[in-house]
């Protein structure tokens, strides 16, 4: 540039904003076309080798290749059913969209509510992309005298029934004492610390009955018999015998108690970074047509019945009406009396 | 399915085949076993990108000669500077240490290396022929039962304690009230957390091994000016005649490592019990069933064997409820499964007749595994004990290096980095005034999982306490453990009596 008249003049000074503002649009717009410029760091509240680790490394085979190849980095924080995971998410993650969190919205909206946790539902966080509806069920062992639900209930009328839960602020266990609750029946319910310690205390015979969701079930078909759901409808009725949910067998108004997988983000994540929230929202959306993630989720063992997109505003109604049944079953459910 | 002879051959000649993945999955299961902090799951979960991308078969074979090295090498830190590399060499340092102290330093690391793989060796083996009933062991085995078995670990305490029963048992309650420090096992709620999001999940193991172990050694080696001089000369001079010895001590001491191994592959099958529950229970058992349990504690072989036979017998124990019932029997196993899913084999009974290349496959590569080992591991013995005569100063800033950014390394909290400076200063302090830090740190291992066995088996009885007694097999167990309590106690008695004039 030479040196010269140096006055700025209202046409240049409007010129000069025309251009800048084009510069600011081209590059947010490729700052857009940017997003994800680098890999994702993902909390998951739950310990390696679970259910969820597993489930969110199926779905990202697919999501991956729709954000420019970028990898997810999965950080395991689990304890105090999940609390660990959450608070740290919302304290110590940056809030800019490539940090995101895998939860199961059931047992850990459960523990929001039960726990208080630091942290603000949905103010500070909002899932965006329900992975799977997985129904709770009563299952008992494959030889056990108890063939169906009733014979269940039957029991826990004479005397308290020992049923193997995961945790108790799940929502399995809710459906459990609900159940009790609306027949009469006596449950006794011990904690096992996740899925897997749970199915084997029932094997062994170490608890009668045992409550869990049911995709976990599906692949124990020969030692575990699933009895019924706690929903309206067993989608996975071929792969349990055809097991009658709850409220066809009793008449119940239980509602539907799943777990439920889903990516979650900051709000303010989504409040700074609209575009990039955008992006992430219409991409998992994609995922569910993927078939490197349905061929994963096949090989993870989950039944493909239980895949179901539920997007922000399913999930987040969803989480809350957990919130409110936490809060009806308190008492049962926590250690304050 | 059964195995013939033919497949297993076969099996054996393609697991022989795979030494190309086997070697390096040894060698970083070596490296990454000496630092306390970096743990096999952790490093497989770091390396699932590369497994998964893996030939099935390879991707086993790496992952389980990882596995398997690393629980291994936990020792070498253990017997050499008195640091556990995990929590199942604990136990090792009690009498593993005191025989380098005592200038046979390569002596322990080869009793350490022969013990783990012959232990590791003959119970995978073992499990080859035996899977099916193995597997039926875990289903036997419930929380009544674990009670007891925990209990046998704990009662080490007052083994410990024997020299000074007050502090021993001080410092073992101190240690079970930590232990209690997190979540409670019924309802989740936070307790004695300070506030603290990082205790929630109770206190962190590897930043309390390395504080109460290798900062409070590191003060310890300040103080007292551990250098070279203070160590016997023979240790300076790493010589083969010394890894002789050590194989004719693992010799002279092999139905030790026989019984060990297999005390380990049983408490390795159960869901959930750790290889620390083993090490302690077969340290305990060991000395029970010794006719000079007095020696114990003071570099004895029987000492550093029992530990590292269980420690490693418990790596082909937790596979067995992985394969045989598709679930996994701890974390490591865990991330295992991950990789099988990825390559669509579903684990559990069925895989046997699917796909028994898988299943008894994993079993073989592990005995392959261990063969390997043994021509790497026993010029390892003769330089890694060269690490006693490296100086004070060089060696403590080294330790403390490497140790504290493994307390980060864990859990990714800088909290643990100041965890494990805390937990130095008590351990220091404990050294300092004869109490026994093994003694808090079974407090703080054991202590979560009893309390969890425990209330777990006092909710099935809905709170009748004699459901503790409900068992065939937990009323034997009880039987043995006070057997084991009160035996050694009778026998010191009528020594006593036998040596008054």
């Amino acid at each position: 540039m030479t040196s010269g008249n140096s006055n700025i003049t209202r046409r240049g000074l409007g010129l000069g904003a025309a251009a800048l503002a084009t510069a600011g649009l081209a590059r947010g717009a490729g700052a857009q076309a940017a997003f994800p410029s680098r890999n994702f760091r993902v909390v998951i509240p739950t310990g390696q080798g679970g259910g969820a680790d597993r489930l969110a490394r199926s779905f990202d085979d697919g999501w991956t290749k729709l954000l420019n190849g970028r990898q997810f980095e999965y950080e395991f924080f689990a304890g105090a059913s999940g609390q660990v995971g959450y608070e740290l998410f919302v304290q110590r993650r940056e809030a800019d969209a490539y940090n995101l969190l895998f939860g199961n919205m059931g047992p850990e909206m459960i523990m929001y509510a039960l726990q208080r946790p630091r942290f603000r539902f949905p103010e500070d966080l909002a899932y965006f992309c329900r992975i799977d509806i997985d129904d709770s069920a009563i299952f008992v062992r494959e030889n056990s005298p108890m063939r169906r639900v009733e014979d269940v209930i039957a029991e826990a009328k004479r005397r308290p029934v020992n049923v193997a839960v995961s945790r108790i602020p799940h929502p399995a266990s809710i459906g459990m004492l609900a159940l009790g609750q609306a027949q009469g029946a006596r449950f006794n319910l011990i904690p096992y610390g996740g899925g897997s310690p749970t199915m084997v205390a029932v094997m062994n015979g170490e608890a009668e009955v045992g409550a869990l969701p049911v995709s976990g079930l599906t692949a124990q078909a020969g030692r575990l018999r699933v009895l019924s759901l706690f929903a309206s409808e067993n989608i996975v009725a071929e792969l349990t015998n055809n097991a009658p949910t709850v409220n066809q067998v009793f008449g119940t108004r239980i509602p539907d108690l799943y777990s439920s997988r889903s990516w979650a983000i900051h709000t303010r994540a989504i409040e700074r970074f609209p575009d990039r929230f955008r992006r992430l929202e219409e991409t998992a959306q994609r995922v569910f047509e993927d078939q490197d993630f349905l061929n994963a989720l096949e090989r993870a063992g989950q039944p493909r019945q239980t895949v179901r997109f539920g997007n922000r505003e399913l999930c987040t109604r969803y989480a809350l009406d957990m919130i409110e049944l936490a809060n009806r079953f308190r008492q049962e459910l926590s250690a304050q009396r | 399915m059964e195995l013939d002879l033919g497949t297993l051959a076969d099996l054996f000649a393609r697991s022989f085949s795979l030494w190309w993945v086997i070697i390096p999955g040894i060698a970083l299961g070596l490296a990454v076993g000496v630092l306390p902090g970096f743990s096999p799951q952790n490093t497989l979960i770091i390396l699932l990108p590369v497994t998964l991308a893996m030939d099935i078969e390879a991707a086993l074979a790496f992952m389980i000669a990882l596995y398997c090295a690393n629980h291994l090498s936990g020792g070498i830190p253990a017997i050499l500077v008195n640091i556990p590399g995990s929590g199942g060499a604990a136990a090792t340092t009690i009498d593993g240490y005191q025989m380098t102290k005592n200038g046979q330093a390569q002596q322990a690391l080869v009793l350490s290396f022969v013990a783990s793989v012959v232990g590791g060796l003959i119970t995978s083996v073992a499990v080859l022929a035996i899977l099916p009933w193995l597997a039926q062991l875990g289903l036997i085995l419930r929380s009544v039962e674990m009670v007891v078995i925990i209990l046998f670990g704990l009662t080490l305490i007052a083994v410990l304690a024997a020299k000074d029963m007050l502090k021993g048992l001080i410092g073992g309650a101190f240690g079970l009230m930590l232990g209690a420090i997190g979540t409670d096992q019924v309802y989740s709620t936070p307790r004695a957390t300070f506030g603290f999001l990082e205790l929630y999940d109770g206190l962190p193991l590897v930043p309390v091994l390395i504080g109460l172990f290798a900062v409070s050694e590191c003060l310890v080696m300040l103080e007292e000016k551990f250098s070279p001089k203070a160590i016997p000369s023979k240790a300076q001079r790493p010589q083969w005649a010394d890894t002789l010895d050590g194989l004719r001590m693992s010799l002279k001491y092999w139905w030790q490592i026989v019984w060990t191994g297999f005390l380990g592959l049983v408490i390795g099958v159960i869901p959930g019990a750790g290889a620390y529950i083993a090490s302690f229970v077969a340290y305990q058992q060991s000395r029970l069933f010794s006719k000079t349990p007095e020696k114990y504690g003071t570099g004895f072989p029987p000492g550093v064997i029992a530990p590292e036979s269980a420690n490693n017998g418990v790596t082909s124990g937790t596979l067995v409820p992985t394969m045989a019932i598709g679930i996994p029997g701890g974390s490591t196993a865990a991330v295992m499964l991950i990789v099988l899913q990825y390559q669509g084999i579903t684990v559990g009974p069925r895989l046997f007749q699917d796909n028994p290349n898988v299943a008894y496959g994993v079993f073989v590569m592990m005995t392959v595994a261990y063969i390997l080992m043994i021509p790497l591991i026993l010029p390892l013995a003769r330089y890694a004990s060269k690490v006693v005569t490296v100086p004070v100063h060089i060696i403590v800033p080294l330790i403390l290096g490497l140790t504290v950014v493994g307390a980060f390394a864990d859990r990714e909290y800088i909290f643990d980095m100041a965890l494990a400076l805390v937990f130095g200063v008590i351990g220091y302090i404990a050294v300092k005034t004869n109490y026994h830090v093994t003694s808090i740190l079974i407090g703080v291992l054991l202590g979560p999982i009893f309390e969890r066995y425990l209330l777990r088996a006092l909710r099935i009885g809905q709170g009748d306490i004699m459901v503790l007694f409900s068992s065939p097999i937990a009323n034997v167990l009880w039987g043995l453990l006070v057997i084991s309590v009160v035996y050694p106690l009778w026998r010191e008695r009528r020594l006593a009596r036998a040596a008054a004039p």
